[in-house]
Order: structure tokens, then C-alpha cells, then sequence
């Protein structure tokens, strides 16, 4: 290899992505902004052959006790009960916490069913066994303690809002794969995460790159559907006369966003048409709901996980699932260990593990990297707000599990590990900056060179820190 | 030129082809600030800047390349081919390339960095020899207008200098627009409204010479030009009807600076007034209640309410945002850079960033939830209706007249009762109490019907319930007691010797009712701390035994009671001297009698009521209470110091007030933000003007002339017309008057130039910087709305007010924390123009978000425009514009004849054109297609109209045909495009 040669090539990439973002100000390149208007992605615009086409994060709102679910910690069991060590108490600043709290052993039992011998709550029979596709981090961390910043931190790399959110950092970089869908979509099911839209927000990206919630209620996107009384016949009239009236408009003055346009309305069109189509979970044949659990026209996990199947399946770059319900604190029944996790384990058990073992099956787990996990870790004490009856966990920065799975990621492994109870990590701490690296690494971009110009600096994902960890690499 | 021995490789763009030379260096005189810097912060910046210097090297600083680092000076004055940086750059250095990763210099930017070293490294600023500062930090200096070869076609000196710069690059300016595209051009940019097609005619007819001027002059009149400005200048202020952050609480009284934003572009205050007003109204001599209201412009700042957050975390936030806000649309710069450390291309240091956070550190705001200090504001309206009341009010006093006669038989009869009560001598007996009874909420505990409520068997068991006495209970004092979510029960009777009538005293902590003689006399659910004399109820006492219960329920906290007994409603002090003989008393008791009279006689009841109804709408008047600034008193002024990092908890050195040293001295003005604004727009600042006309200029021409309107430092671009951006500049300095800066602006030729771009212009010239035709600019969300609101008719043109609430998708406010519900407002006011649209920075309206609306979190100094298939579904389904499409085609329905003159009419009123032939025939076809379809299928047509029955009058299928060409029309690149 010629290595001028290949530093001038990257030098042209560089400045294809550089590009882009310079003709922000004007109206003639403007349309160029558009994944929808560009050509599939090409190798041109990644920084490195990539591993994985795209996302599928699946974020647990609230954060759920992965201590419980995949880091079993025999001694905490044999100390439950007893005062927390005073080294914890130092220089701690809990949400809920107060005075000197005691340590709480697992509620749940555990089980082997997977090769890898990782001992995994008993509540998740069928994630168990879907588990050597996997690769567990046991020992991910982050800054915030507090879900909004929290989950800012997270998904858009600082903890205030007003940052892109990671799938449009991707969207910006890479476009989308297909000219009828946009290029991130969000699911939701349950509330709205503490931190609102301002995690799937643009942030100074132009807005082209927001997350497009799909809702499961009414147009699943803005002002899809067309008025009633308007058939499709009647709209592809309408759009017919538009074009002919717009071009005839475009012969005279010229303006080639007027050719835009023109494209942009056939699009529109499309998308009419394309996105019930994605959305329409009743086409799938009955096998497929017996398997992830899934019934057409309810919100849930399950249909949001077969829905993001069938919007990857489709070319969107990056679907963005949000469940709600992991704030096992133990005020109450509604968010304890004993009640709401069991709850929680059941509605996500089947359709993750069914999710992972769909993309396989169809070839796709190879091209599609499946992101598991919450906003931070939670306290192997017990919470006992208020003098609680209920057993809970408070807010945890220090240490919490993800799983990994699918494009790039090195399958079957377990990465890193916390102390003996627990509390913080004793080997190959990840920090979510250096998740995010590594997400943006697995699709083929370099994090610190994926920048935007705002404010009169490059801003990036990772802000200023982060690194690609290879330990998570295939 | 030195030959090397060492193959080295070309330096044309994109090819690598072996050399063995360096390029040469550049002709001509070269500009440190403008040319080198951005060269050197781009290539070498990372490793050898302020932030960083590997190998000891710093490349910023003229010195510190002189100086060189491990391996020895970078750079020999006058001789690039010997200094170390260009050899490195090249290649020729030990076979390395710099820099190691990221862009290498291009052979043309080799060749400017040879011959400014060649020139003697020249750098102004930090330590070179000042022979020249950063462009735009040179102060402003009007220019000699430029010679032209066609003076006649230049309308505006402005156009001298575009000319010019035509003539050099071998242009010609395009032919002016049609007069109607202008005029709809002039209109939309001015007031954000298209003219009506009679406004059209009326100026196509105008042969005047002075036609244009008088259209211009007529434009910056209307009280929309004032809602134009206004609404541009929203999102530089971060202007939103709720706080942002997590909880996103509404904020309903910001809409009143909105108002006197309005009323301040109506009025063109000059621009440096304005300034002083928006950032320190308050500290202006005897400061209006207008100008401190303007003050809001800093209060838009987010505010954090969730709970457990560090106020002073987000005050610091709060403060930061102002001084990056105040620099990004005053001056043009990128200071929040400077935030955690030492720009890095721009000459500000952390300490300076600091210094301008001291400015913004001393008012009174902090973060609080109720979001103090508030000033209450009321409106013109309200101040005159204020006054107008205040005539009645005293007018209605005068009418509480009260005659000797008449006050002596109420006092007499006054007497008889208060008698009667001491005849009566009533003895109440020990209070029996049963309590505390919990509930799951206070809602609950207030509505449980508990045992005592159906009938009390008083000192017995009652449904598991004991009731015990409470001697402790004595009359006259608040009685306390603890028990979260629950109610108490206290049941006395009261003995009495005759008929007689009384008043209860009564407090309670929380909610209350009163049973007396076993019917409920009071049910009042609050929440309040006990105290005496919260309830006053009149009752009659029975001869024999009365029967009194009451019922206090308590939500959080201590709860409790108030009782006593009275013989009336009057002050004690009034009752003794009712009680006194007539004759016994002194002018001032009689006058307390009077007085008594006036409060208390039946027959000035309807008096009293007037003046009670005058009172509370007089209290309803004070007007929406404003968030402001507010400075501190002198005893409780903040000691700013440096954050460190940029974090609020490691406090560095102490500073003071002052502004960047790159900059000319705040001189003797007052250290305070008043001194800061005065600052911003005194004669020798460099940058404020240049800043505002260029931000106008990126507004009418979809470009700034320093293309980087956000920022005018060593990253920003260079401006494309420098002498034109200072001309406008120092013009726009002799008075700060917008208005006649956008006059002077859209007059001139060059913005009347036709917006048709030729194929060989837009290969030549593809962003239009040389401004050889006029763009053509897709509306923002806002002004599409608000077209279509105009030509379907609909738009009601109120000015000000409360924001308002038009249709938007059900389940775009799902907000996790709050009850706030979206709801369409009711009457016409869903057509107000979309400026005062309700704004919640987490989920701003959809509509406007499809058209690059910004969340208003932060300033934002531009907006993109984008072209998606999100903004074509806007316009063809959103409900606004479904609605704008049947009120169209009513509108052209109305229009007498045929089809022909209908569709021609509702083109008009859309475009300000006759359609051509073509357009005709085509959009004839559609309307007899769609007449066979919906003839076809009537329930489709009344499904499509009928939700607009406000709009109905025609037959749907008339109006359904017609509502399709109105969707085609409305979705139109001519009309969605400002040409």
C-alpha cells in the first residue's frame, strides 16, 4: 500500500464529511444534506471498512438492577442484611440513600443454559440461552447519577441536553439506506424517558437527523396519512399535477432546490406508502409472533422489537427502543424487586432473546449491532426510603452491565468485572464515552473524526474523551 | 531555491506524484489573521496550540515559533526554505510528513505559508508587531464607494460595491424582478406576510418614480413589520413558554416581553438603546416598567426544577448561557469556547471569559422555581382599564354616603343583637376529639364520610371509633397536632340561655367542614397553616343545646385548628363601642361607627358590591409577573472567580467586570451590565454593527456576507465584501436605525434583482456570493403558516397577547411530570400568525420542527434551511393547512362564473400572478378530474370538508374539488419559496 496515496484518500474522505456540513448556510447544497437525496452510503464515507450497517439499541429507562439479572455476587447474599463497609459511605453522594444503609443479597435465583457458563437470573430463561451471541460487559460506568443526565450522557455523550444524539451522529455520517424510511426511528413503549426528546434530538446537526418517533397510536410518523376523504388515487393526482406545475416552475427560474422539491414530494409520496408498510406487524406470520410475543396494534417491547427487525430489514440506520419501568427503587409494589422486576424480566425475556435469534436466522446479526442495558447501575444496598417495607436499589454510577451482540462485536465474551459485592469495578472499566467509540468504530467511523463545526469548535460524540475498546471487538 | 536530496512529494490536491521541490510561495502581501491562522489552527493547531505543545512546540504565538521547540527554532524571518515548520510540512524533514494525522497543506497553502514567512512573520496581536489586527476586529471606518462602469443601474450606494465587484470577476447583475416577485419578496422579508393581489394591482399601476420607496415606507408601517423583527429576533433570544431542562415547566408570562419586543421594532428604538434595554433596562435612570420588562431577553435562560438539582449548578448555567448568548448576537463571537480554557484560535483566555461572567453574576435570579425576581407587567390595555377603574372606583365610594339618622338606627339595632348574645351567655362544653383517621391521600381523607359525619353518639364507641376529650383544646389559640393524609373530628356543645346570634372563629390546617346543629355550614378544602379568624360563620344559637362538629383534615406536615367564640363578625374594638350609650361617644368613635355603617348596611350592599367587583378586577389587572433582572443590593453582591474546567465547584482566582483585552477598553462606563451594553454599541466597537447588518444581510440574501454569522473570529470566514459589510456598518452606527437599514437595503439594486438562475451563473458562482441574482429562499415554517392563513383568509392579524394553541397531533405533549395538556385554542385564535404559537422547548410544535424550527434551548443565530419529504406531508395533510385549503377554496368559490375565473383567483391570491396558459389547462384538467371523482363519491368529498363546517357554504363537492387545487396550490415551490 501506497501510504500517501491512502493518507490522500482519507484526506477525501475527510473533507466529503467536512463538506457536507459547510453547506449548512445555503440553499443551493442544502438539499445535499439529505440522506434521502443521496445515493445509498458508499465505502467513500465511512473512515474504515465497517463491521455493522446498523443499530439496534435498546435502552432500559430508569436502569435496571443488572447486579440481579447477569453479576451474581454470592457474598452479597451471605452479608445481606448487615450495615454496607464505611468505605462506601465516603465521599458518596446517593439520590435517595440515607444514613448508613444495608447491604441487600439477591432476591432472585440464577442460571446456567448458556455455553459461556455465565450465571444469568432466573427471571430470563430465554435470554439465557441466546447468550453466547453476546458479549457482556460487566464492568460499564458513567459521570451521572441521576436518569436525565444520566441518560444524556449516555446517548448523546455530555449530560446537559443539546448534543446529537448517537443514531444522528450516524445518520449524519452514513445517511440512510433507504430513501422511503428516515435514517433513526424511535420506539417507545411505556413513558417518556426522564430526559425527554432531547435523546433522539438533532442537537446542532441539521434537524434532518432527529430520531423520527414512530408512534404506535394515529400517523406513525407527523402528518402521514392524508385527510380523510383523500384516497391514494386522489393524493398520486394531486402529486401529479404539483410536479407538473412545479417543473414547468423550475424551466423558468431555475432553481435547482425546485428539482429537489420535486424528488422530495415523490418521496413523501412513497413514505405514505412505505411506512405502514414497515409498521404493519400483522403481515408477520404467526410463528414469528409466537416467538417474540408479540399481538399487532398494542404498545409493548415485544412489538417494538419486532418492529425494529422489520425497519433494519428495511435499511434504517438506527433503531432507538425505549422501555420504561426499570426504576426498581423499592418505595412500593409498583418498582420493587419482588413485584415490578419480575414484571419487567418477563416483558423483556422473550422478545430480546427472540430479537437476537430472528437476526441470526435472516443473516442479519452479522451487519446489525444490538446494544442491551440502562443509564447507570444501581446500589447493592438496599434503598429503604422512608423506612421501605419494599426491598430496591438506589441509582449507581460506578458500575453496570450491557450486553453487546451482533456486528463487530467479539460473541460469546465477558468483559470486565466488579468487586466481591458489587459496587465497583475491579477489571476494564468501560466508560459510556468509550462505548459510544466503540459503537461509532463497529460502523466503520473514527469518533474523534466525526466532528460538526458549532459554536467555533468541532464538536463530536465522545466530547473530548473516549476510546475505541478493542476487548469488545470480534 | 534549494534542491533536497530527500524525494518529496507535490503538493496539487489529491495527487501523489514524486518531486523534489518546494512549492512557491504565494504573490502578493499576506494576511496573518485572515490567511495564516486558520492554516496553521487547522494543521498543526491539535498538537501544537494552547491547549497542547508536543515536543514543546506552540505555533500560535510568534514568539514561541521563534523560540521553536526540541528541535529548535520553527521558523527563519524572511527565509522559509530554512525554517524547520515548511520543511517539516513539506516532507523534507527527516522523511516525516506533519502533521502526522488529519489534512495535509495543500501546495497553494504551502505557498502562503513560505511567503508569509518570507515577509517577515508578521502577527498581530499577542506578541508580533501590530502591522495588523484580525480583520474584524479593526474598528469601522466608512469606505469610498468603488468605481462603477454603469452607474445607472445601481438604485443604492450599497450596489456600487457589488457592481464592482461584478466588473472584476467579468459579471453582469441579473435583470430586476418582475415587480410583483419583488413586491412579495419585500413583503415577506419585511412583515413575514405575502401582499394581497389588490396591494399587487395597486402597485403594478403606480408609475411613480418614487413607487417603490412609498411600498417600502408603507411596509415598515404595519404593525406586522414590528411581529417580523420581532419573531427573528425570538430565536436568538431562546424564547419559549416553558423553562426547559427535564421537567420543562410552562412559563405563562413570558409572552409580555415578547409584546414589548414588538412594540420596540414598531417604534425603531435605536438599535443601541434597544441594546441597553434588553440587557439592563433596569439600571436605566428612573427605568420605564417597559424597559425593565425588556430585561426578560436574559431571563429566557433555561431553569431547572426537578428536584434535589444544585441551584447554584444551574444559576452558573443560567449565567454562562447569557454571556455566550450576549457575544454570539452582539459580537459575533465564539466565547463559549473560553468556557473551561483559553480559545483556542480566538485571542480570549479563560480569566477574560470570566471577567464577562462577572457582568452577568450580580442579579438576583437563582435558579429558584418560581423563577424570582418577577415583575408584574401590565399590559397598555390593562393600565388604561386600570385607570378607567380607579375613576369608578372612587366614584362608587362617594356613593357610600351615611346619614346620622340612618347610622344611629343600624347601631341601635346592632346593639339589640350583640345584647341579646350576653343575654343568651352561652357555655360551650369540653371539645370531644377523634383523630387522628388516615387515608391513602388528602383527597381521600377530605371526601371518607367517617362515622361522626352520619350522626354523632357522642362519648361512646362509634364504629370502632372513641371518641376522647380534649380538655387541652381551649378556646382561642391554635391547636396543633401530626398525622400525614388524615382527618380528625372535634365535636362540643354549646349551651344556651336564649336565641341569640354568634359567629364561629375558626383556623384550620388543612381542609375543613362544620356541622352545626347537624348540618353542614362550611365544606373548604385548602391546604394552610391554622390561624384565628380564617373562617368567620355567622350562626344562631338555639335556647337549650347546640351541636357543633367540625372536621379538619390534614395533607402533610403539622396539622390543627382555631376556634373561638364571637359575638360577631365586627373587630372588638367596633363592638365596644357599639355597646357604648350614643352620647358617651367621641368624634372618633362616631366616625368608627360610620365607617362600620358604610361596610356593613344592607341598603349600600349593591354600592359595596360595585366597589368589591371594581377591586377584584382592579387585582386581576396587575398584569402577567415577568421574570427580570434584577442586580443585587450592595450587601449581597456575588464574588465571581473562575471556574475551573468550566465547573462551577473549583473556584479559581477572584475577577472583576471587564471585557477582553482584544478588544478596545470599557473605558469609564460602569462596571455593571449597563456599562457592558454601552460598550457593545460605542463608536469603537468593531464588532456590533458588523454583526447586526450582516445577520440582516444572511436574512434578505440567505447568506451572511461573513458567511459564519455566529462567528466573526480567526474560524469564521472572511467576509466576501468587506467594504460593503463596513459601509453598511458604519451607516447603521450614525443612528441604529433597522428600519432604515433594511430600507436602505431592499431598495437598493441588487436586492431587486431577479432570483432565475442561469445555468452558467450557478456553475460559476453556485453559493451566489457574488451576489449576481437574488435568491431564492424557502419560507420557514412560520412564514409558510402564516401564508397560508393570509390567502385562505383566515388570518386573524391580533397583535400580542398570550401564546396560543393551534391544532397539533394528538400525543406530542407527553411530558412525564406534568397534567399540562395541549388544547386547541378556542375561538379564531388557532389563526394568529404562528409567532405566538405556544413554544415547550421539549416538544416544540411539530409543524415548525419538519421546517428547521430550533428548540429554543439555546441561542441559535441560524437556521438551516432543509428540503425533506417530512415538510411535504406538513403541507399537504397537517390539519392547519387542510383547514387553509378549504378556506381557500370557499374564498374562490365566492368568485362569480365558471371554474376559469374561480382557479384563477385562488392562483392569484397564492402566487400574485396570472397562471400561465400551461398552468391553466393543467390545474383546469384537475379540477374536472376531481369534480368526477368526488360526483363519484360524495361521502368522500363531505369527509374531506365537513370537519371545516365554520368554513362550509358551498356544496361539498364544489368545495372539496376546489379544496384539492387549493392542497396543490399551497404546496407549490413558487409559494413555499420566497423568489
Amino acid at each position: 500500500m501506497d501510504p500517501i496515496r491512502e493518507r490522500m484518500r482519507q484526506l477525501t474522505r475527510r473533507w466529503f464529511l467536512r463538506d457536507s456540513s459547510l453547506a449548512l448556510g445555503g440553499m443551493a447544497l442544502a438539499a445535499d444534506l439529505l440522506p434521502t437525496a443521496r445515493p445509498a452510503v458508499g465505502p467513500g464515507r465511512h473512515h474504515h471498512p465497517p463491521r455493522a450497517r446498523n443499530v439496534i439499541w435498546l435502552h432500559m429507562e430508569g436502569a435496571p438492577p443488572t447486579l440481579d439479572m447477569f453479576d451474581r455476587k454470592p457474598v452479597l447474599d451471605r452479608f445481606d442484611g448487615k450495615p454496607c463497609p464505611d468505605e462506601f459511605l465516603q465521599k458518596e453522594r446517593f439520590a435517595f440513600i440515607k444514613g448508613h444503609p444495608k447491604l441487600l443479597g439477591h432476591r432472585w435465583g440464577f442460571q446456567r443454559r448458556n455455553r459461556l457458563g455465565v450465571e444469568v437470573i432466573e427471571l430470563l430463561p430465554h435470554l439465557a440461552q441466546v447468550l453466547d451471541d453476546c458479549c457482556l460487559v460487566k464492568s460499564m460506568f458513567t459521570d451521572q447519577f441521576n436518569h436525565a443526565p444520566a441518560e444524556l450522557m449516555l446517548l448523546t455523550g455530555a449530560p446537559r441536553p443539546g448534543r446529537p444524539s448517537t443514531g444522528s451522529w450516524l445518520s449524519y455520517g452514513l445517511g440512510s439506506e433507504n430513501r422511503n424510511l428516515p435514517a433513526f426511528v424511535v420506539l417507545m413503549s411505556g413513558n417518556l424517558p426522564s430526559a425527554g426528546k432531547s435523546l433522539w434530538s438533532p442537537g446542532f446537526l441539521p434537524s434532518v437527523h432527529q430520531g423520527v418517533e414512530f408512534r404506535t397510536q394515529g400517523d406513525p410518523v407527523p402528518y402521514l396519512a392524508d385527510p380523510a376523504g383523500m384516497d391514494r388515487a386522489q393524493r398520486q393526482r394531486l402529486l401529479a399535477a404539483m410536479s407538473d406545475l412545479n417543473r414547468q416552475h423550475a424551466a423558468t427560474a431555475g432553481n435547482p432546490e425546485t428539482d429537489t422539491r420535486i424528488a422530495q414530494y415523490e418521496l413523501a409520496f412513497a413514505m405514505q406508502m412505505s411506512v405502514p408498510e414497515a409498521t404493519d406487524l400483522a403481515s408477520e406470520p404467526a410463528a414469528i409472533h409466537e416467538l417474540y410475543g408479540t399481538t399487532p396494534g398494542r404498545t409493548s417491547l415485544a412489538n417494538n422489537c419486532l418492529l425494529a427487525r422489520r425497519l433494519i430489514e428495511r435499511g434504517v440506520r438506527f433503531v432507538h427502543l425505549f422501555d420504561s419501568g426499570w426504576d426498581i427503587h423499592g418505595t412500593g409494589p409498583g418498582d420493587d424487586l419482588m413485584t415490578q422486576f419480575p414484571k419487567k424480566c418477563r416483558e423483556l425475556d422473550r422478545p430480546l432473546a427472540a430479537l437476537l435469534l430472528d437476526l441470526r436466522r435472516r443473516g442479519l446479526l452479522d451487519d446489525t449491532l444490538v446494544i442491551w442495558g440502562g443509564e447507570f447501575g444501581r446500589t447493592p444496598m438496599n434503598e429503604e426510603r422512608d423506612g421501605s417495607r419494599f426491598f430496591g436499589r438506589d441509582h449507581h454510577p460506578h458500575c453496570h452491565a450491557m450486553l453487546l451482540a451482533g456486528g463487530g462485536i467479539k460473541a460469546g465474551a465477558v468483559i470486565g468485572a466488579t468487586d466481591e459485592l458489587g459496587y465497583k469495578i475491579v477489571e476494564s472499566p468501560i466508560h459510556v464515552h468509550d462505548l459510544q467509540a466503540t459503537v461509532l468504530h463497529c460502523l466503520g467511523l473514527d469518533h474523534e473524526r466525526l466532528t460538526f463545526p458549532f459554536q467555533g469548535r468541532d464538536f463530536r460524540l465522545t466530547d473530548v474523551f473516549g476510546r475505541v475498546r478493542p476487548e469488545l471487538l470480534a | 531555491m534549494a534542491r533536497h536530496l530527500v524525494p518529496v512529494f507535490s503538493w496539487l490536491a489529491g495527487i501523489a506524484v514524486a518531486q523534489q521541490s518546494l512549492p512557491a510561495p504565494a504573490a502578493g502581501a499576506v494576511d496573518y489573521p485572515s490567511q495564516i491562522a486558520p492554516l496553521l489552527a487547522e494543521h498543526c493547531g491539535r498538537c501544537h496550540g494552547a491547549e497542547r505543545q508536543r515536543n514543546g512546540l506552540r505555533l500560535d504565538r510568534r514568539a514561541a515559533i521563534l523560540k521553536g521547540g526540541r528541535q529548535g527554532p520553527a521558523a527563519v524571518v524572511g527565509d522559509s526554505t530554512q525554517s524547520l515548520l515548511v520543511r517539516k510540512v513539506a516532507g523534507m524533514a527527516d522523511g516525516k510528513v506533519m502533521p502526522p494525522e488529519g489534512a495535509l497543506m495543500t501546495a497553494a497553502q504551502l505557498g502562503l505559508l513560505r511567503a508569509w514567512i518570507d515577509q517577515g512573520m508578521a502577527m498581530p496581536g499577542a506578541d508580533g508587531p501590530d502591522d495588523g489586527t484580525h480583520w474584524s476586529y479593526r474598528a469601522v471606518r466608512l469606505p469610498a464607494l468603488p468605481p462603477v462602469d454603469d452607474a445607472a443601474w445601481c438604485q443604492q450606494p450599497l450596489d456600487r460595491f457589488v457592481l464592482h465587484r461584478l466588473q472584476r470577476e467579468g459579471l453582469r447583475p441579473s435583470p430586476a424582478a418582475p415587480r410583483a416577485t419583488w413586491l412579495r419578496r419585500v413583503a415577506l422579508d419585511l412583515c413575514g406576510l405575502p401582499p394581497t393581489p389588490a396591494e399587487v394591482a395597486a402597485f403594478l399601476a403606480d408609475t411613480a418614480p418614487d413607487a417603490y420607496e412609498r411600498q417600502v415606507d408603507r411596509l415598515l408601517a404595519l404593525p406586522s413589520y414590528g411581529e417580523q423583527r420581532a419573531w427573528r429576533w425570538l430565536d436568538l433570544a431562546r424564547y419559549a413558554d416553558s423553562m426547559g431542562y427535564e421537567k420543562d415547566g410552562l412559563r405563562r408570562t413570558m409572552w409580555r416581553w415578547r409584546d414589548q419586543l414588538i412594540a420596540s421594532w414598531n417604534e425603531d428604538v435605536p438599535f443601541d438603546r434597544f441594546t441597553q434595554e434588553q440587557l439592563a433596562g433596569d439600571l436605566l435612570r428612573a427605568a420605564t416598567l417597559e424597559q425593565q420588562v425588556a430585561t426578560a431577553f436574559h431571563r429566557q435562560t433555561m431553569n431547572n426544577t426537578e428536584g434535589g438539582t444544585d441551584n447554584e449548578e444551574f444559576r452558573c448555567a443560567a449565567v454562562v448561557d447569557r454571556v455566550n448568548t450576549t457575544m454570539s448576537v452582539w459580537m459575533g463571537s465564539t466565547m463559549a469556547c473560553a468556557q473551561c480554557h483559553d480559545h483556542k484560535y480566538d485571542p480570549f483566555t479563560q480569566v477574560e471569559y470570566y471577567r464577562l461572567f462577572a457582568f452577568f453574576d450580580q442579579t438576583e435570579d437563582a435558579d429558584r422555581d418560581d423563577e424570582a425576581p418577577t415583575l408584574p407587567a401590565p399590559t397598555a390595555a390593562q393600565q388604561a382599564r386600570a385607570m378607567a377603574i380607579a375613576g369608578e372606583r372612587a366614584a362608587a365610594v362617594a356613593e357610600l354616603r351615611a346619614d346620622d339618622a340612618a347610622v344611629q338606627a343600624w347601631a341601635e339595632a346592632q346593639r339589640r343583637v350583640l345584647s341579646a348574645f350576653d343575654a343568651a351567655a352561652p357555655v360551650a362544653s369540653t371539645w370531644q376529639v377523634l383523630g387522628p383517621l388516615a387515608a391513602a391521600d388528602f383527597d381521600a381523607a377530605y371526601a371518607t364520610v367517617w362515622a361522626p359525619e352520619r350522626g354523632v353518639t357522642n362519648d361512646r364507641l362509634q364504629e370502632g371509633l372513641s371518641w376522647r376529650p380534649a380538655p387541652e383544646f381551649v378556646d382561642g389559640r391554635v391547636h396543633t397536632w401530626r398525622g400525614d393524609n388524615s382527618a380528625w373530628y372535634l365535636y362540643r356543645t354549646i349551651a344556651s340561655g336564649a336565641a341569640a346570634s354568634a359567629v364561629l372563629s375558626l383556623g384550620s390546617d388543612d381542609a375543613i367542614k362544620v356541622w352545626w346543629n347537624g348540618k353542614e355550614v362550611l365544606a373548604k378544602k385548602v391546604g394552610r397553616a391554622a390561624g384565628a379568624d380564617q373562617e368567620l360563620l355567622p350562626v344562631e344559637l338555639t335556647p337549650g343545646i347546640n351541636t357543633l362538629l367540625l372536621k379538619i383534615v390534614n395533607g402533610g406536615g403539622p396539622g390543627g385548628f382555631y376556634f373561638d367564640l364571637r359575638r360577631s363578625t365586627m373587630p372588638p374594638e367596633l363592638v365596644a363601642t357599639l355597646m357604648l350609650p350614643p352620647d358617651a361617644c367621641d368624634e372618633a368613635q362616631r366616625q368608627q361607627v360610620r365607617d362600620a355603617f358604610r361596610q356593613t348596611a344592607p341598603d349600600l350592599a349593591p354600592v359595596r358590591a360595585k366597589i368589591a367587583a371594581l377591586d377584584a378586577e382592579l387585582a386581576a389587572l396587575a398584569g402577567p409577573a415577568v421574570p427580570v433582572m434584577r442586580e443585587l443590593p450592595a450587601d449581597r453582591r456575588r464574588t465571581t472567580r473562575v471556574h475551573v474546567r468550566g465547573s462551577f465547584l473549583t473556584q479559581g482566582e477572584v475577577v472583576t467586570p471587564d471585557v477582553p483585552s482584544c478588544w478596545p477598553p470599557l473605558g469609564d462606563r460602569p462596571r455593571n451590565r449597563l456599562g457592558l451594553a454601552q460598550w457593545l454599541c460605542a463608536p469603537e466597537n468593531p464588532l456590533t454593527a458588523r454583526v447586526q447588518v450582516n445577520r440582516v444581510w444572511e436574512e434578505l440574501f440567505g447568506r451572511g456576507l461573513v458567511e459564519t454569522v455566529e462567528d466573526f473570529g480567526a474560524q469564521g470566514d472572511p467576509p466576501m465584501h468587506p467594504e460593503l459589510l463596513d459601509w453598511l456598518a458604519a451607516g447603521f452606527m450614525t443612528d441604529w436605525s433597522m428600519k432604515r437599514l433594511l430600507r436602505t437595503i431592499v431598495l437598493s439594486a441588487t436586492y431587486r434583482q431577479s432570483s432565475v438562475v442561469l445555468p452558467e451563473l450557478l456553475a460559476r458562482d453556485p453559493y451566489n456570493r457574488l451576489l449576481a441574482r437574488a435568491p431564492a429562499l424557502r419560507l420557514s415554517g412560520e412564514a409558510l403558516r402564516d401564508q397560508a392563513l393570509a390567502v385562505s383568509g383566515l388570518l386573524r392579524e391580533r397583535i400580542g397577547g398570550p401564546s396560543v394553541m393551534p391544532h397539533q397531533p394528538d400525543g406530542v405533549w407527553l411530558q412525564m411530570y406534568s397534567g399540562d395538556r395541549w388544547q386547541t385554542s378556542p375561538g379564531d385564535d388557532r389563526w394568529r400568525r404562528s409567532m405566538y404559537t405556544f413554544w415547550r422547548r421539549t416538544s416544540p410544535h411539530p409543524m415548525l420542527m419538519v421546517f428547521d424550527a430550533p428548540s429554543r434551548e439555546v441561542c441559535k443565530t441560524l437556521r438551516v434551511r432543509t428540503n425533506t419529504p417530512l415538510q411535504a406531508l406538513a403541507s399537504w395533510n397537517d390539519p392547519q393547512f387542510v383547514e387553509a385549503a378549504v378556506a381557500l377554496a370557499a374564498r374562490a368559490l365566492r368568485e362569480p362564473g365558471d371554474d376559469l375565473p374561480r382557479l384563477e383567483a385562488a392562483f392569484v391570491r397564492c402566487l400574485l400572478r396570472a397562471p400561465t396558459e400551461r398552468e391553466r389547462d393543467r390545474l383546469l384538467l384537475l379540477v374536472r378530474d376531481e369534480r368526477r371523482h368526488f360526483a363519484a363519491n360524495p361521502a368522500a368529498a363531505t369527509a374531506l370538508v365537513g370537519p371545516w363546517t365554520e368554513l362550509a357554504g358551498p356544496p361539498p363537492i364544489e368545495l372539496a374539488t376546489f379544496t384539492v387545487l387549493a392542497n396543490v396550490l399551497l404546496s407549490l415551490d413558487e409559494f413555499v419559496t420566497r423568489g
